[in-house]
Parts: structure tokens; sequence; C-alpha cells
């Protein structure tokens, strides 16, 4: 709980007047106020530098240094100050902490000195608020890694743990070459091919010289067409065998095929094999020549091998829509200058403006600023239209390149930053959802001691002892758990934690499950099937007081109202109550009970109570 | 030019949110309020000098503008009740502290209400307390009004609860409040039925002088 607000507990706890006549049972006894001490001006003497507080402020958080008796050994009598031989700039943020109740990090500290600051003063780093937090856990991390770097550098990092299957040392090898020398050969096996196969791809093109017997140049792939097979074969049979082991070996093979890695090597080695398939016929023969352009994306299977290229895919993908509105932009440009142009250029003759598509090729040349020159305007009006659509092309494709080259850097750094806080988000919430825990958990423990405490307090007036252990707890603390318990008594309801609560339902779906049934009532057999149908929760009511200990091996079975006597029951209880855990009723099965029925009436409240305890509980223990 | 277009049409946007941020702060700024003398409040309330010397330090603190809002009433009261929802209860309490209605609380509200709670005679805290649950300040409860008040202080105990919080534990409860206290059945609980009945009651008696130390 924060203790920033814990100036305002004496409100929160003279509000609790306005639940007093609600209230049916009598509150429970405030805990006892110490004599209120001096409140009196602490003054903290840190290396010479003087800080100086109140001395509840430094108590509200008495599990540190500072506000606990600890503080004692360091007070220096002569002076009648505490004196602390620490850094006095780190001690003002410590102190600042007591003050607000929210700690914060120092940016020009360094992160060693304030942990160890931290600790000195029995302050956990977990508080740091979430202004500072990240830069904390950032500076730490940095440092974390620069210590390890050093460890590393003297140790070798040769951990292969023995217990691996075959298929999990293979993915391994596949996915960190560097973990075995046969993965590293293999690695650079396959670099090389793939080296070697997009080289004859480009080779195999280049005019060779002319046959003796032909007279039209020919290409090295005609002229050498069996050695350029076996290579491409060779190649093709090595990726085969790389894909089927990385098929073999992924944990997932669902998800591997999807990947895009995949994908490259299937498109790289297909041609090949429906080559392979394909005869020598000219009908096909073309449609196999464009297949062969797929081999190039051989080219894209050295994105394994450079990480450098997978950065450059991922931006790109992420600045997509950046780039698919700049060809947008574009495109309309485009379309409208070549529009006019033909349009202008209609009138002349001979004019290569044939029609709108074919002004796109001008308009495209000349916006980039290529000007190729294979298509002019030869009107006036052409020759304008010509001049503002080049320098329009400069402004469009000048402005917007910066813009993504920003965007670039921009999307690479949120992106970083973003996983950087999603890893750390999980952290925070458990770190909030910890707080609210600790806060519930103390009261719970509370009540399991405090009604420890109450017999003890007995005992220990009876033997004139003093009891230590209540000195314990904080009088801040006690008296926001005497808050509680008083809420506690005006709902007659208490708080449980989260385990118990879920354990609760179960226990209710298990007492579903297999509770008693009232066979000795002469209901007819469909009037307890009716009664199964619908959803009757007639569930644990305002406890007696036997009850107050989960005992969680103990199922409470109760009746459920039956058919026939229907009538009777109030009709509040025909409507269905939603729980909290919804379980559907099923039958029981298992004891029987003889006495018949709850009959609340018409009374709420005080009745129902008398009517609960009427009601037949039978304890079946679970084991 | 497609594309300066497109510029173009962003700059709007950013502009005006910059200008929305400005009448914000304007806004904030203005609230400010300081209380009233030491002397005076001495002679308002009950308390000490020491005391409200305490008391101001406290609320300073978390409220530096001098003023309370609803939602950082809300925000405060809640850190006091982790396990359930207490922004309905403490929505009331605060038209209950809040009494001039002007939508927030200042250190001589707060205070005020506070001298009544802790250091008040019985008359006036039941009067607090009647106030607190006459939600439309009419001078009678109704059913409706209770009901509220009651589901407010149950959301208070939030889910976690043993036994388990079913839907009509409020209203069974504001039924048993109102067989109690509404003498004359006619539906509504007024000021005179409301004292008379808790005088008569030992346990609201007894529970009244709880927190008296408490400050």
């Amino acid at each position: 709980m924060a203790a920033g607000v814990a100036a305002w507990l004496p409100f929160a706890r003279a509000a609790a007047i306005g639940w007093m006549p609600v209230a049916s049972t009598p509150m429970p006894i405030p805990p006892q106020e110490k004599k209120k001490g001096q409140d009196g001006l602490i003054i903290l003497n840190v290396s010479g530098t003087k800080f100086q507080t109140w001395r509840t402020t430094l108590e509200r958080y008495p599990d540190t240094l500072l506000g606990s008796t600890e503080r004692d050994f360091f007070f220096h009598e002569e002076t009648n100050e505490y004196f602390f031989d620490r850094d006095p700039d780190i001690f003002r943020h410590i102190l600042n902490f007591y003050r607000t109740g929210k700690l914060h990090y120092p940016r020009q500290e360094c992160i060693s000195a304030y942990d160890e600051e931290l600790a000195f003063f029995g302050i956990i780093p977990e508080i740091i608020g979430d202004c500072c937090y990240e830069e904390y856990k950032d500076r730490r991390r940095e440092n974390a890694e620069r210590l390890q770097d050093d460890e590393e550098m003297d140790m070798s990092n040769d951990v292969t743990p023995v217990n691996l299957t075959y298929r999990e040392f293979l993915w391994r090898a596949f996915e960190n070459p560097h973990t075995s020398t046969l993965a590293l050969v293999f690695y650079y096996v396959t670099g090389f091919f793939i080296a070697i196969s997009v080289m004859a791809n480009v080779v195999e093109t280049v005019p060779c010289g002319t046959m003796p017997n032909r007279s039209k140049e020919m290409s090295c792939g005609d002229r050498y067409a069996l050695a350029f097979f076996c290579l491409d074969t060779a190649c093709v049979m090595i990726f085969t065998v790389e894909y089927l082991l990385r098929l073999i070996a992924a944990p997932s093979r669902y998800k591997f095929m999807k990947s895009v890695m995949s994908v490259i090597d299937v498109v790289a080695i297909m041609p090949y094999y429906i080559g392979l398939v394909m005869t020598d016929n000219d009908q096909v023969s073309g449609a196999f020549v464009t297949l062969r352009v797929f081999r190039v994306f051989r080219i894209f299977k050295f994105s394994r091998h450079s990480a450098g290229l997978r950065i450059l895919g991922y931006t790109l993908k992420s600045c997509a829509s950046e780039l698919g509105f700049l060809l947008f932009s574009l495109t309309m440009a485009i379309i409208i200058f070549a529009t006019v142009m033909f349009y202008a250029e209609k009138g002349s003759t001979a004019t290569k403006f044939t029609s709108i598509p074919a002004a796109f090729w001008y308009t495209i040349v000349t916006m980039t600023t290529l000007g190729y020159g294979d298509m002019v305007p030869k009107t006036i009006v052409g020759k304008v239209f010509g001049s503002i659509c080049s320098l329009s092309g400069v402004l469009v494709i000048a402005l917007p390149v910066p813009v993504i080259v920003s965007n670039f850097s921009r999307i690479y750094h949120q992106s970083q930053r973003a996983e950087k806080r999603r890893a750390q988000r999980k952290t925070r919430l458990a770190r909030i959802r910890a707080t609210k825990t600790r806060g519930t958990n103390a009261y719970m423990r509370y009540k399991q001691n405090g009604l420890l405490i109450d017999s003890l307090a007995e005992a220990s007036k009876q033997a004139g002892r003093a009891l230590v252990g209540k000195a314990a707890n904080p009088p801040f603390e006690s008296q926001h758990h005497h808050l509680l318990h008083c809420l506690e008594k005006t709902t007659n309801h208490e708080f449980v934690d989260e385990q118990t609560f879920q354990s609760n339902c179960m226990e209710i779906s298990v007492m579903n499950k297999s509770g008693s049934r009232a066979s000795s009532l002469s209901s007819s057999p469909h009037g307890l099937s009716s009664c199964c149908s619908r959803r009757h929760r007639k569930k644990s009511s305002f406890s007696l007081p036997s009850t107050n200990n989960q005992e969680l091996s103990t199922i409470q079975i109760r009746e459920r109202p039956v058919a026939n006597s229907r009538s009777s029951l109030n009709a509040k209880l025909d409507e269905t109550v939603p729980l909290k855990c919804d379980e559907p009723y099923i039958t029981p099965s298992m004891v029987s009970l003889s006495a018949p029925v709850v009959t609340s009436s018409d009374g709420h409240g005080s009745t129902t109570t008398t009517a609960y305890s009427q009601s037949n509980i039978v304890r079946v223990s679970a084991l | 030019m497609g594309a300066l277009m497109v510029i173009f049409s962003l700059q709007p946007k950013q502009r005006s949110k910059t200008r929305d941020s400005v009448e914000d702060e304007l806004e904030l700024s203005a609230v400010r309020h300081r209380p009233e003398g030491l002397e005076q409040l001495e002679a308002q309330t009950r308390f000490s000098r020491k005391e409200l010397q305490i008391l101001y330090r406290g609320f300073k603190n978390e409220c530096p503008s001098g003023v309370v809002n609803e939602e950082t009433f809300k925000d405060i009261y809640s850190q006091f009740f982790p396990q359930g929802d207490a922004s309905t209860y403490a929505h009331f309490l605060f038209n209950a502290f809040d009494t001039d209605h002007n939508g927030s609380v200042s250190f001589e509200d707060f205070v005020m209400g506070l001298s009544i709670l802790l250091r008040g005679t019985i008359q006036e805290k039941l009067n607090w307390a009647f106030n607190l649950y006459d939600i439309n300040k009419d001078g009678y409860i109704t059913k409706e009004e209770m009901l509220d008040i009651m589901k407010a202080i149950y959301d208070m105990m939030g889910k976690c609860t043993y036994p388990v919080l079913k839907e009509e534990t409020p209203r069974q409860h504001v039924e048993v409040f109102f067989q109690k206290m509404d003498k004359n059945k006619d539906g509504v609980v007024t000021i005179d039925e409301f004292i008379d009945c808790c005088q008569n009651d030992e346990n609201i008696m007894r529970s009244m002088h709880l927190f008296e130390n408490v400050l």
C-alpha cells in the first residue's frame, strides 16, 4: 500500500462510521494505539550533509533501515543525531522515497552505487516508480551484460547439453551453426553451393563464341550444356538434402513449412524437378524457360547466412504501408500526366504517344529524371506539360524518400523499444498484481495471526509477560487491518485469497456433482429430474461460526429443495442465482438424508439465517 | 503531386492537438486553494492546533493543489481496499463531504467532516450517517437509495469472499435494515426514525465510539 496515503488512513477509518448503522454484528476492537510519541524532527547526518524529517515520515516503512529500530545503531549521542557514512547525493533520493512514497532513479548515478545504497538502507529496487523503472532496468541489464561479457571472455562456452535427442541436436545444428564443427562445415558448404549455383545461372547466358558448325553466337549454357546440367544437378541435390533434413529436424513441421525461408527453398529447387519431369516439348518449353527464372530465388537463401539481409527484409515489411502510399501517389501523378501528354500530343503527326498506356512510359521516365529520349513531345503544349512533368517529378520523388528513410529508422527503433516493453510488460503487470496481493496477503496473515495473538495476549496477561510479538505489527498496518475487519463484520462476509476462493468454487462444484439427494421425500422421480434441470444453487450462507476455518478436506453437502415442496418454497429460489463460479447442476447421488427440506419463507435476512442452520449439512470427508 | 497534397493534409491534425493541451494546462493551474487560517479552523472544529497541522500535512501531501476532486478521492480511497471496487462508495462519501456541492473537497470540508466523525456527539454522527445514506438529500432514505449504498459497500469486498457473495445479499441486507429502522412501515426511513432506532441499538451505539481515538 502506498504510504503516501498513510496520512489518509484516519479519514478512511472515520468514514467507516458510515457502515455502523448498517452492520448487524458488533465491530472488532480497534488495535491499541501506542501512546502518541513525540512526533518530533529527526536529524539525519549523512557524511556531513544534514537532512531533517519528521519521525512519522520515516516510520511509514517499518521494514527498512530508517523506519525500524535498526537506525538506533547509528545514533550519535554527542550530537543527538543519526550519522550515516554514506553518499549524500543518493541519500537524497532515498529520503524522498519516504516523503512521497515513490522511489526515483537518478540518471547520472552509477547503477551499482545506487544498488548498494538501496541494499544498505533496506529498500527493494522493485518499488522504483514507473517513471524511472525502465531506465533502471535498462542500465541494470547493460551492467549485467558487461559483467557477463567479461566472464565469457575468460571461459569457453562449450556447454552442450548431452541429453538432446538426435532430432533436437540436428535442429540446433541448423539454427546455430557455431555449436559444432560439423554444423559449421555444412553451413559453409551450402553457402558455397548457393554462390556456385547463382554464378552458374549467370554465366550460362554469356555468349561463348561460335561452334564450328553454327553461324549464330551460342551462349555458354548451350555450348557446355552437359557441364551446366551436372552442376545444376549437384546443387539441387545438396539443396534438397538440406531441405529434407531441416524438415525432419523441425520441432513443428507445419510451422516450418509455412515459414518464408522454407518457401524460398522450395521455390529454388522446384524448377529443376519440373524440368526433369517435363519432356523437351516445344509447347511447354516456353513455360519451362519462365520457370528457370525462379532459379534466381536461390540468392535469397543467402539470408540465412546474413543477418543484414534479414533486417532489411523485416524493415521493408514494416515500411510496407509507407512504400505502398508512395507507389499510390506516384501512380496518381503518372496517370494524370500521361493523360495530359496524350491529349496534348494527339494532334501531332507520327507521334509516339499512341495511347495513354504508351504515355505512361514517357511519364515514368521523365518523372524519375531518367530521360531516355525514346519518346519526346513535339507540340508546344506537349513540351510545356512535359517540362511541368519533369519538374514535379523531382519533387514527387525527392520529397517522400527522406520521409521513408526516417520512417525506417523510427520504425526500427520503435520495434526495438516495443519488444523491450513487451518483455517488461509481463513483469510490470506481475509487479502490480504482486503489490496488490501483498496487501491482501498481509491481511490474511494478520487474520490468521490475529486470533493467535488475542489468545496469546490473554495467556500473557495471566502470566504477566509482555508480548513481544505484538510490537512487530506496525501501528499503521494494524489500523488498516482493523478497518478491513470492520468491513467484514459489516457485510458478514470474509476476505479470502484467490486460491482459497478457487478451491471454494471447486468444492461447490464437487458438491454439486456428488452431493446428497433427498430420497426420503416422497417425490416423484420426474420431480427429481425436473429439479435437476434447473439450476438451483442454494449455497453457503452467512456461515456458522464453526465453518470459519476452511477445511478443504471436507465436502459440505447440502440438501436440495425438491420438487414437491416447491410450493412452500420462496418463489425467489426458483430464479437462477448467478454465481461467480458457474457450475451446472448435476444429479448428486451419494448420501441420502432423511430430514426434509429447507423452507425459507418470505422473510429474508435473519430468517434465512435460521433456516440455514436447520439445513442438513452433511460433512463427508473427501479422503 | 499527390504526395504533396497528402503532406499538407497531415498538418492541421497536429495543430489542433497542441491547442487542446494548452487549454488543459490553463484549466489545471486555475484550480488552487488555500485554506482559512489555523485559528479559524480551530474555532470551527474540535481539533487542536497540532492535530490540524498533522491533518493538513497529510492532506497537502496527497493533493498539492489544495482541493480533492472526485477522481483523486476515489483513487485514494480505493487504495485502502485493494480487493474490491471502492469507487461507488467513495462517490457517496465524496458527496457527503462535499457539503457545498461544488465538485471538490477543500481542506475545510475535509476537516469539518472529520471533526463530526471523530469528535462529534452521537447525534451529529448519526446525522452525518443519515446524510450519507440519503443520496438525493430529501430527508428520506428510500429502499433504492439504501440498496445503492449497500451494493457499494459490498462492492468493496470484491470477488474473493467467504461465503461467496450472491446477487441478492445486498437486497436482503437492505430488507433487514428497513425492518429494523422503518417503524411505521411506510417504505422510507426519516431522520427521526433513524436516530431513534440507532440510539436503542446497543451494537450501533458501541461502534459509534470506536474511532474516537483515531487521531
